[in-house]
């Protein structure tokens, strides 16, 4: 019927190259990826930084005291947040909720703390908040009273507090490809390679569940890609099949990768020492950070200045409309539709961005 | 005096039927409808009755009529109130009559007063744009009009308001003369093409019905005439009934252009109207991209040995209790299996510095 399409975009635009591939168009891949040295970095610049804006913050409160407080380390901080982040778990599974939630709050937790420091947040409060926004984010939704009904010392608002700042600091950037699911589908397709009882696979499959989830506590989400980390743990698990598979899809480059993911999830998969975290713990309580803890001179002082901030620019609003009207013709009437809809515009904008 | 609506069963409309007892042509006020399409709104709901306290639970046959205040009774009620001459209302006083009483046309009261007034606002004032010299005036008095309307529905300013309505009468007698005649032309013009229709109807019925009858009368002369040459002549029987069929056949062909081409104009004159007011389908443009689906990187197979979903897969629970109307187990194999290739050749960055211990030794 119709012998030529025409196309809405140009075919030379993009070309079926791997590279236009909808997980290296995902934001995952695009915003949340680093290498091992500038996820250091990061963390340690974003500790300095947060350092030196409390210890300002110590000296409005009582000058001369920040001298005293020992902050915590970069190295203390992820410590911390690992610890919380292998709490998920336990909490998912006390609501019954499918592993992808959990995997998805373990990665909002891990993003949340490569913007943020732990000092400003505690890492309790924004597991809480993680969690709940992660069960919206995968639809698995949970009511928020349920949610907070069933952990102890918990109020709604404690959960609701965070939320736009957890989203706001994740870039609104929500979906996660996990490894699980990829580990998944290496299950399934190793049954179509030729002379391998579902019972080696089905037992591999096992154990390398086991290390996916180890695998959250590590950084390899932030490093390497979903079908990577799956391959290597299945690889732990069975490593002639798992590169016997790698080699059926055309992938045996990867397989110099899996060592170093294997070493990672290795070493880096287990829950940290409760005793060293507890005394991270005691520590935080002293160097936090006094602008988000209410009553303290910082947190006044913090809050007078924003509502400085709010009165000038409502005021200077206020005076912008009052000049156009002045400007505009009083007996204008139809005559003069744009003054009024000048007016109109400059009412109803908002300008949230200072 | 006459009570026509008690007057038993067999008075008694079915729902849905016209009511045309004395009070309806009586009350002007109300809706009465000419074409006799209207029907009377007789719900079968419970219906409660506030001046004698029944309900149609009592009294299935209860008929609630209106009065000319706006107020419902049942029928028993004004039987009771005003057969011994004018009464107040027993809900807010004014004095009604017996005749002053209509059936329900709308749902909500507030409808049937309005539109009994907006009839009556209508007949006297009728004026168009071409009355006006400019658009201004014409909104003016469009203004004048419904405001006039707003008062009497919602009983404001009575006295004012009657006293407006007298002034603009005057003020457009000559014009609403002219109005209303126009108006009875462009009804009767209606009138006409309505009946017309309907008669092109009746006599293609009467048509058709014919032309059957004469096919049958065919038919039976036929078969009256093949037994008669059976019965004079020796020929064979075959020979005879093959021969008649053909003469059939080559009668229908020669009618049959005549009947379609009757069929085809009129047909044809349908679509052509139609045509003229559709829009021209363009030729479909799809979307057409270059995602690279890694399709290539495995097959999906129907089955899989998959003990997780396997519960899902055969429904162990019960019926569909698990899954919802299209669910494909298939479709989330192959999404995973999709995730499991994608990204597989993605290099990671390269450290910028010499590895750093720091932190990966926790």
């Amino acid at each position: 019927m119709v012998t030529a399409i025409p196309s809405a975009v140009p075919n030379d635009a993009f070309s079926a190259s791997p590279s236009h591939s909808p997980y290296e168009a995902s934001t995952q891949h695009k915003h949340w990826r680093y290498s091992r040295t500038a996820l250091d970095e990061q963390r340690a610049s974003l500790n300095s930084a947060a350092v030196h804006v409390i210890r300002n913050a110590f000296e409005i409160d009582d000058p001369g005291s920040s001298n005293a407080i020992s902050f915590l380390s970069p190295a203390d901080e992820y410590l911390l947040v690992k610890l919380y982040i292998s709490k998920v778990g336990q909490l998912c599974a006390h609501f019954h909720m499918p592993e992808v939630v959990e995997a998805t709050a373990c990665s909002y937790i891990r993003r949340f703390y490569l913007r943020n420091t732990v000092m400003d947040w505690h890492p309790k409060n924004v597991m809480l908040t993680a969690i709940f926004l992660a069960s919206k984010t995968t639809n698995h939704p949970i009511p928020l009273e349920q949610y907070a009904s069933h952990i102890p010392n918990t109020t709604p608002s404690d959960v609701l507090d965070l939320e736009f700042l957890v989203a706001q600091s994740l870039g609104f950037e929500f979906v996660v490809w996990h490894a699980h699911r990829a580990l998944w589908g290496i299950y399934l397709d190793t049954q179509t390679l030729p002379d391998i009882s579902f019972h080696t696979i089905h037992d591999a499959y096992i154990a390398s569940v086991a290390h996916v989830r180890a695998s959250r506590l590590s950084d390899a989400e932030l490093i390497y890609t979903p079908s990577q980390i799956a391959l290597a743990c299945f690889h732990i698990a069975a490593p002639v099949l798992a590169e016997q598979w790698a080699k059926a899809k055309g992938e045996s480059d990867v397989i110099s990768l899996l060592p170093a993911i294997s070493d990672m999830i290795l070493q880096e998969g287990k829950p940290p020492d409760l005793e060293r975290v507890r005394e991270i713990d005691k520590r935080l309580k002293i160097c936090k950070n006094p602008e988000k803890v209410v009553g303290t001179k910082a947190y006044l002082k913090k809050q007078a200045e924003e509502e400085a901030k709010a009165k000038e620019k409502r005021e200077k609003k206020a005076a912008e409309i009052r000049a156009l009207e002045d400007a505009r013709d009083p007996f204008g009437g139809e005559l003069d539709p744009e003054g009024a809809a000048k007016i109109e515009r400059a009412k109803q904008l908002d300008e949230d961005d200072d | 005096m006459s009570v026509p609506w008690l007057k038993g069963p067999q008075k008694r409309a079915a729902p849905g039927r016209v009511i045309t007892t004395p009070s309806t042509q009586a009350f002007l006020g109300g809706v009465k409808d000419a074409t006799g399409k209207t029907t009377e709104y007789s719900p079968m709901i419970p219906t409660y009755v506030e001046s004698c306290t029944s309900d149609r639970y009592l009294n299935p046959n209860l008929r609630l009529l209106v009065s000319s205040c706006y107020h419902k009774m049942c029928e028993s009620c004004i039987d009771r109130l005003f057969t011994l001459g004018p009464q107040g209302c027993p809900m807010c006083g004014k004095i009604l009559r017996k005749m002053a009483f209509t059936p329900q046309t709308f749902e909500d009261l507030v409808v049937e007063k309005e539109v009994a007034v907006r009839r009556r606002i209508a007949k006297e004032f009728s004026k168009r744009r071409e009355d006006f010299s400019d658009l201004r005036s014409y909104n003016d008095y469009l203004e004048e009009v419904e405001d006039i309307t707003f008062n009497l529905i919602n009983d404001r300013d009575k006295v004012e308001t009657e006293a407006r309505i007298a002034k603009l009468r005057v003020e457009n007698a000559a014009l609403t003369e002219l109005n209303i005649q126009r108006e009875e032309r462009e009804a009767a013009i209606v009138r006409a093409e309505e009946e017309r229709v309907q008669r092109e109807q009746l006599e293609r019925a009467e048509e058709a019905r014919l032309l059957e009858e004469d096919e049958r009368m065919e038919r039976e002369r036929e078969k009256q005439g093949i037994i008669d040459i059976l019965q004079s002549t020796d020929k064979s029987a075959t020979k005879v009934i093959a021969k008649s069929r053909a003469a059939a056949q080559k009668r229908a062909l020669r009618k049959a252009p005549t009947a379609a081409a009757q069929a085809s104009t009129s047909a044809a004159a349908n679509t052509a109207a139609r045509m003229r007011s559709t829009v021209k389908d363009e030729p479909h443009v799809p979307f057409t991209d270059d995602w690279y689906t890694h399709q290539d990187k495995f097959v999906l197979r129907t089955q899989y040995g998959d003990p997780g979903t396997d519960a899902l897969v055969r429904d162990l629970v019960g019926r569909d209790v698990l899954r919802a109307g299209g669910y494909d187990i298939r479709e989330a194999w192959d999404r995973a299996i999709r995730t499991s290739v994608v990204g597989l050749a993605v290099q990671p960055i390269p450290n910028t510095s010499p590895e750093s211990a720091m932190l990966s030794a926790v």
